[in-house]
């Protein structure tokens, strides 16, 4: 008896998929940023077990102290543990860079859309919108709409991801405008398919990898922004922890205490740049140019 | 040439008229009532009412905004919270301001461009991964963190440089230099990141094309080839680069201004916001969009002189 070996069928998506891990695993940057911003993420989720202390224990016996076997990073002028303040404080800068991204695809992506595949005057009216709104640096619009919704973790992501919005919209259009002249998509309309479905099946799914890379940039803008509101008073209200917070209250004590103002920024710097790593990494294997 | 000018600054009018209007909004959508702030400490309803009639809160908000528009485009801005001009008070800070931001620009081109071209020429070379790595943590490093470094390290530590503040460049310039110079190196490194590697990216293309080989095989030197032909193009790009980052400028001066203690015009948006001062917050975010929008055109104009194919479009 002879055996027929039938090979596996592969879908053309898991093929794809498949090459594209392989190509992000020959990158070592990109790994140590999906790595570090996974730590970065662990650490904010389970902050409750992570972290040595809570965020708000003081230790009046115990202020300003240098790192030592209790205290790893040291203390602050309150007695509170320097490290459990960074773990509980990524969970500010987390879920205000994670939510306000998601936020602002949630709005952008079908406003940008809905411009860019129908055209005509919703087109001219989202794009007039949007000019007015990129008229205003993203810091001002920030800030503004913080002062509008109040301070707090959550005013603070809506501000980010509505100043975020207004360029998301930009490249969303833009994406759907060139996609829309795409054969593919005048062969489904010259049969017969609706607008619905064609947004659905052709236009959106080839939106994602530039979707994808932007949500990857503008993460840590996100991040660096809710640092830049609570530094201001604006963002987080003590005494929730976070790390804009931190340095600014490092202000006071830079002459007896630097490193107050070191660790904060240092983890901006990192949770940023992971991010960016990351970014980097996907946009150089989704580039269609990549060979490897 | 011209008519793309006059659409251009059309759409920029356009742009600003709707920014009023959102401003204006804007600022009555803050907690609060205007009347109150007003009035300080008089919860009288009988002051109030007569706060309110002086002011013109009590006419419907399409006149309100009317009349804050016709009296801005004469120049005047109202009265801030301590019954200074507003107007006066933001072009006093401009000046400052535009010096930290032209500093800036400066330091980030002449680093950027500097280690663009170099990483472009020596590509795959150990100096090329140096300055890539050096754009990337450019680009992910806070600046306001960076800002406070400096001043641990600059001023606290080494006592080189003043700690914050400002002094006119009229009475003393080295003073004024002294204090700008960290603010101005702050700010122009995040520039000079995004410089770096749109340098970098269209220096490789540019030395790749044919009339790069073209002028290789006529014989000229590569400083030649590389200074001339290549740099000039590139030019292109930089004028693009700065022009896409004039608002995370913006949003850099604000936040340099603050660290550094600098009364620009950056740090008095933010005490305005915080102070909730109603009249100032509207002049000064009015008088920021307004600017950002006519920078911006200027940019598009110098763009399109450069690239002559633009004006067609």
């Amino acid at each position: 008896m002879s055996f027929v070996e039938v090979a596996p069928i592969v879908t053309p998506r898991a093929r794809r998929r498949k090459i594209l891990r392989r190509r992000f695993l020959r990158r070592p940057l990109a790994v140590v940023g999906l790595l570090v911003a996974l730590g970065f993420i662990v650490a904010a989720a389970f902050a409750p077990w992570v972290a040595p202390y809570s965020a708000s224990a003081t230790d009046f016996n115990n202020i300003l102290s240098h790192a030592s076997g209790k205290h790893l990073l040291g203390t602050d002028e309150l007695g509170r543990d320097v490290l459990s303040r960074i773990i509980w404080g990524a969970r500010a800068s987390i879920e205000a860079g994670v939510l306000s991204t998601l936020l602002a695809m949630v709005v952008a992506v079908p406003v940008g859309l809905i411009a860019g595949y129908f055209r005509g005057w919703p087109d001219t009216v989202i794009a007039r919108l949007t000019d007015v709104l990129l008229a205003f640096p993203f810091l001002i619009l920030a800030v503004g709409l913080s002062a509008i919704f109040g301070s707090s973790l959550t005013s603070a992501t809506f501000a980010l991801g509505i100043a975020s919005a207004p360029a998301l919209i930009r490249i969303a259009r833009g994406e759907a405008l060139a996609l829309r002249e795409e054969d593919y998509v005048r062969a489904a309309v010259a049969n017969g398919a609706g607008d619905l479905r064609i947004i659905a099946r052709h236009v959106l799914p080839n939106m994602t990898s530039t979707l994808i890379v932007q949500a990857t940039v503008l993460i840590p803008t996100a991040i660096i922004g809710e640092a830049v509101l609570s530094f201001l008073g604006l963002g987080v209200q003590p005494p929730t922890p976070s790390w804009g917070v931190m340095l600014s209250d490092a202000q006071s004590y830079l002459t007896q205490a630097p490193r107050l103002a070191i660790y904060p920024g240092l983890a901006i710097f990192f949770c940023s740049l992971s991010f960016n790593l990351l970014g980097d990494g996907l946009r150089d294997i989704l580039d269609p140019r990549t060979t490897r | 040439m011209g008519g793309f000018l006059l659409r251009k600054a059309g759409a920029a009018l356009v742009v600003v008229f709707l920014s009023s209007v959102l401003v204006f909004v804007g600022v009555r959508a803050l907690p609060g009532d205007p009347a109150i702030a007003l009035a300080g400490e008089n919860h009288d309803p009988a002051v109030l009412a007569a706060v309110r009639q002086e002011y013109g809160l009590d006419k419907p908000l399409p006149v309100q905004y009317v009349k804050w528009v016709w009296r801005a485009l004469h120049g005047n801005l109202g009265l801030d919270d301590r019954q200074l001009p507003v107007a006066h008070t933001i072009v006093s800070r401009i000046p400052i301001s535009l010096e930290l931001a032209l500093l800036s620009v400066l330091v980030g081109m002449v680093i950027g461009i500097t280690a663009g071209v170099i990483a472009a020429v020596r590509r795959g070379k150990p100096s090329d991964h140096a300055a890539t790595t050096l754009a990337l943590v450019g680009l992910s490093v806070p600046h306001f963190w960076l800002g406070l470094l400096a001043i641990i390290v600059f001023a606290v530590d080494l006592h080189w440089l003043p700690s914050g503040g400002y002094v006119s460049f009229g009475s003393d310039p080295i003073g004024n230099l002294e204090h700008m110079v960290m603010p101005a190196l702050v700010l122009g490194t995040g520039l000079s990141a995004v410089l770096m590697r749109q340098m970098r990216s269209s220096m490789l293309t540019s030395l790749g094309a044919d009339y790069v080989r073209t002028a290789r095989a006529k014989g000229l030197s590569e400083r030649s080839v590389v200074g001339k032909h290549a740099f000039r193009n590139s030019l292109i790009t930089v004028t693009t680069v700065v022009g896409l980052q004039l608002g995370q400028l913006i949003s850099g001066v604000v936040i340099t201004e603050v660290i550094f203690v600098i009364p620009g015009f950056g740090r008095l948006t933010i005490d305005a916001i915080t102070a909730r001062d109603y009249t100032l917050i509207q002049g000064v975010v009015l008088v920021t969009a307004t600017g950002y929008v006519v920078v911006n055109l200027l940019v598009d104009v110098v763009y399109s002189l450069l690239n002559p194919r633009i004006r067609v479009s």
